[in-house]
This record gives structure tokens, sequence and C-alpha cells, in this order.
């Protein structure tokens, strides 16, 4: 499957590009307005991961909350 | 204000750049704090290096960031977001292995609102395809970088970025049907 570079955009977002390509898609959001409202639009989803990272730290694994 | 003597010790500045760090400190800096500590958890200490850290980074790029304040956000948080990651990664901690609350800490508020959003999160995320979630699962979740998760799941990078695009966006969207994202 190919990528596309403004699919960077999710992974850019989520902070866990490879330092490389973080280089290279922060250069290619300076141009790219495209790109540019879709990481305003994304940019608040991670916050919602977290909340679910620290609920697992308590012990809460998915095992348990399924069903 | 600790940005300015860190600007002071470290950099060549000017009173214009002192300002603007001290205009993007008083219009962000309580908002993005409030976020780098739901990332982080307990450790306010860390929380607020990390909020110092992201402004000076956004004063270093100031030249190339337009002054649209969503952008301006959305680019802060992602910033601050990769500092922590970063951190994590150099501390060698795991998520799973939150720091323990520490007394002197100020507590997070809200603590049963997190708790219920927790739960809508979880549920959001077994909609998604399993593939979608087992991206974000690898990467964010674990604190690897694509080229570690595509490595562990044994497809190629470009494969993990788009899977991680559509899981995202679909997040994104049952969130917002929940009512929980904007």
């Amino acid at each position: 499957m190919f990528s596309s570079p403004h699919h960077d955009v999710a992974a850019y977002a989520l902070g866990v590009l490879d330092e490389e390509d973080h280089e290279a898609f922060q250069r290619h959001l300076m141009t790219c307005e495209e790109c540019q409202i879709e990481l305003r639009e994304l940019c608040e989803v991670p916050g919602f991961l977290d909340g679910l990272r620290r609920d697992r730290s308590n012990s809460m694994d998915d095992g348990r909350m399924s069903h | 204000m600790p940005v300015r003597r860190q600007l002071g010790s470290r950099f060549e500045s000017t009173d214009t750049d002192v300002v603007l760090v001290e205009d993007l400190h008083r219009e962000f800096g309580a908002p993005l704090l409030r976020h780098v500590r739901k990332a982080i958890g307990n450790d306010l200490q860390w929380a607020e290096d990390v909020v110092q850290e992201t402004l000076v980074r956004a004063w270093r790029n100031a030249g190339r960031l337009q002054r649209e304040p969503g952008l301006l956000w959305a680019w802060l948080l992602t910033v601050a977001r990769r500092i922590v990651i970063d951190g994590r990664r150099r501390r060698g901690t795991r998520p799973q292995e939150v720091e323990p609350a520490d007394a002197n800490a100020v507590p997070v508020p809200d603590g049963a609102d997190r708790a219920l959003e927790a739960m809508i999160v979880a549920e959001a995320l077994r909609e998604l395809s399993p593939e979608h979630r087992e991206v974000i699962e690898q990467t964010y979740l674990r604190d690897r970088t694509i080229n570690e998760a595509a490595e562990i799941l044994g497809i190629p990078p470009g494969t993990v970025k788009s899977r991680l695009y559509y899981g995202i966006r679909a997040l994104r969207k049952v969130l917002k049907e929940r009512g929980v994202a904007s």
C-alpha cells in the first residue's frame, strides 16, 4: 500500500513519526493548506487517547472492559 | 518568568523575541499545561518543563509559523506531545508504568469526568476495524514510532501511516458522534 505525504498528518499529530519524516512533514505542513486544516481537526484526538492510557495504567485492561 | 530566564541564558534574544514568548505563554500556557498534564499525569515539574520547551521551540520557529491561532495551537499541541514521548522514551518508562502520585503534586481535576471519557474512548476504539485499532495501539499507546511499529507488525511503514491516518479519522468521527470530540 502506498502512503501519500498527506497521510503523515495523523502520525505527526500523534508525535510518532521518526525524526527524518517528522522534519520532512513539518516542512510540508508549512506549505500545504489541506494538511493544516487536517492537523487542526486531528490535533485534539491524541488527548482523548491519553485518558485511555492513564486508565490502562490503573490496570483496567481490555478484557475486563469488553462486554 | 522561567521562559525569559531560559531565553536569556541559552539564546541571543531581543526584546521582541521575549515579548513573543511571553505572548505565547499568556495565550497558550495554561491550556497547554492542562493538555500536557493529561498526557503525563502527576509530574507537575516535568509538565511545566514540557510547556516551557514547547514555547521556546515555537519562538525559534516563529518565522515559519503563521500567526493563525488555530494552526498555532495545533502545532503547539503536537510539539508538546513529541517532547513528552521523547522524554518518556529517554527515561525508559512505558505508559503502563506511570509514576506513582507525588504527594506535592496538584491533583488533576475532574477525575470522574476523565474516567467517563476514558470509557467512551475505549468503546470508540473497539468500534474501529482491527487493523486501525492495532496501529493506534502499537504506535501512540506504546510510545513507538512508525518504523518501530512497522517492524513489530511486519508491515511497511507506509501502511502503518495510512492505517493510522484512516484510523484516527474514524476515531474522531465516532468521538464526535458520541459528543466527546468537537
